[in-house]
């Protein structure tokens, strides 16, 4: 391969030029986009969670359509077990995508200041995430029609709350994935990263909710509520990223027995710590330590 | 102007950079050269901010790195030629480099023909050679037509053509005035176009002279590699006898 000798570095005299104000915050919001819409990965992710939204309603409302009572919109959350988890990783990738594969020398001797760098990747984030939660949304009531036309229901999304529930779904998802960027950011090492966020919001749920299955009596007596074991574990499961940001598309119900009722907003909040608290100490960790 | 005075790095208890103050000047070409494990790597990541100094300062025409107002017009930096994510192409990764700074698309297209990069601009820098990782290392140091420029082993794992061409760059970047600090192991290679080298060993400062200069005041050198052999020999025989804990005499480089 041959290469030319630099003859436009002579354009301009050394040292003589000033041009613009350096890396801006929009400058820097600007490149980070650049960076997540030249992945292959997120374009994959974003797929895949439509994808998913999709076929988890259209199946879970399809199996459901045989009951007398049908509500094709009680079906409209049943893609949630899953699909935030497209989003989330893709909130990972972002976080680690520097460290991980040396990036971060590029980004930030260009951006000596780091800080604006991990605030441009939140607002990259949410603005891509929220466009991929608005279309996985759109996609889940798609995958509702279907059986709401076999049973011949009109389709009302306007009332009893639906919109309430349309908005939670699209921002408990784009939580989600905001959520990842912050264990991402704070972890560096994408194997890593993927593996805890997993774990507290899917593999923990079920294995509380197994553990408590197995520990209680069956036999027992039910008036009296809930075995304090079983609520030690609701409440848990409430708190995680997913229960809380569950709460948030179930604005008519008053959480599961046992555990407190955060109701939509405070499940809401709970979630904001989960991406809070891991960003905090993502910015602590980029500001004070040497990048190496 | 890169100007770094006492500076120390430690980590933990080693220190990888020791008291170490030298001066690359504006319009000269500064070679930057010592063993592996030298701290040559650890001294230019001090110098552009990626890690602080534990005592002393670097600087770049007067101001640490952090305070460069807008340090892609200041300092070209090429680090590691794995400081790429290998899933973007070579045209996004500077692209997204050149907007952080609002430089124009057409500033990309230019670095990329200056690094002969254009027929392999839209393919995924993971398929890259080290070679042409390399050369999308020096078109991004190159990004923003800077004053000074900071490249850790550009030549590494270029082809015959592509080290006539570094040579030829750095030597037309110092005569515009600019100042260029450049590592490198090919002894040869920095002979023929640093002006002046620094020669570090165990973080600490072994020489610092022109070329000419360093190679006269060796005894019985008859070229700038002699002359570092005999420099560096007591830092290398040192880590050496450090791995082998057996080790009877040491016969390598005992000069004295």
């Amino acid at each position: 391969m041959s290469a030319p000798a630099a003859s436009s570095a002579t354009q301009v005299p050394a040292r003589g030029r000033t041009a613009g104000r350096g890396a801006t915050f929009a400058r820097v919001v600007a490149s980070e986009w650049t960076k997540l819409t030249s992945l292959r990965s997120s374009f994959l992710l974003a797929a895949a969670t439509v994808a998913v939204s999709w076929a988890l309603t259209y199946v879970s409302a399809n199996a459901s359509s045989v009951d007398p009572g049908f509500d094709p919109l009680s079906s409209l959350t049943s893609g949630l077990v899953l699909s935030p988890l497209g989003l989330m990783i893709l909130g990972v990738l972002v976080g680690t995508g520097e460290f991980s594969t040396g990036t971060f020398r590029s980004t930030f001797t260009a951006v000596p200041r780091r800080l604006p760098v991990l605030a441009a990747q939140v607002v990259v984030t949410a603005a891509f995430a929220l466009v991929v939660a608005l279309l996985a949304v759109g996609a889940a009531v798609l995958g509702i029609v279907p059986a709401a036309g076999s049973r011949e229901i009109n389709l009302d999304l306007t009332g009893d709350g639906t919109p309430l529930v349309l908005a939670g779904m699209t921002l408990y998802l784009a939580g989600m994935a905001l959520f990842g960027l912050a264990v991402g950011a704070l972890l560096r090492h994408s194997a890593r990263a993927v593996v805890t966020a997993v774990t507290v919001t899917l593999v923990l749920p079920i294995v509380l909710m197994l553990a408590s299955d197995l520990s209680t009596d069956p036999m027992a007596p039910a008036e009296s509520g809930p075995p304090p074991a079983e609520a030690v574990v609701n409440t848990i499961v409430t708190l995680l990223p997913s229960g809380a940001g569950s709460l948030m598309t179930t604005p008519d119900i008053s959480g599961i027995e046992g555990a407190p009722d955060l109701g939509p907003w405070g499940g809401g909040a709970v979630l904001g710590a989960w991406i809070l608290v891991p960003l905090a100490g993502a910015a602590v960790r980029l500001r004070a330590r040497d990048v190496t | 102007m890169i100007e770094v005075e006492s500076l120390t790095k430690r980590y933990g208890t080693v220190r990888a950079v020791d008291e170490l103050s030298f001066t690359a000047h504006s319009g000269a070409v500064t070679g930057f050269l010592g063993p592996n494990g030298a701290g040559k790597s650890t001294t230019m990541r001090v110098v552009v901010g990626l890690e602080r100094p534990t005592s002393g300062t670097a600087t770049v025409d007067g101001r640490r790195y952090a305070d460069l107002a807008a340090p892609l017009h200041a300092v070209g930096v090429m680090l590691d030629a794995r400081s790429v994510h290998p899933g973007r192409t070579a045209f996004r990764h500077l692209l997204a480099q050149a907007r952080t700074h609002g430089i124009s698309r057409k500033r990309v297209d230019e670095v990329i023909g200056m690094t002969g990069l254009e027929s392999v601009a839209g393919r995924r820098a993971g398929t890259f050679s080290l070679g042409m990782g390399q050369r999308l290392g020096i078109a991004g140091a190159l990004l923003g037509d800077p004053g000074t420029l900071i490249l850790d082993e550009p030549v590494n794992g270029l082809d015959p053509d592509g080290v006539l061409w570094v040579r030829r760059l750095v030597r037309e970047l110092a005569d515009e005035g600019r100042t260029v600090l450049l590592s490198s192991h090919l002894m040869h290679e920095l002979a023929l176009c640093a002006d002046r080298v620094v020669i570090i060993g165990k973080g600490r400062l072994l020489a610092d002279a022109p070329v000419q200069e360093i190679i006269d005041r060796s005894t019985g050198a008859a070229s700038l590699e002699d002359a570092y052999l005999q420099l560096t020999a007591d830092s290398v025989q040192y880590r050496g006898r450090s791995a082998d804990d057996s080790a009877t005499t040491p016969t390598a480089g005992s000069t004295r």
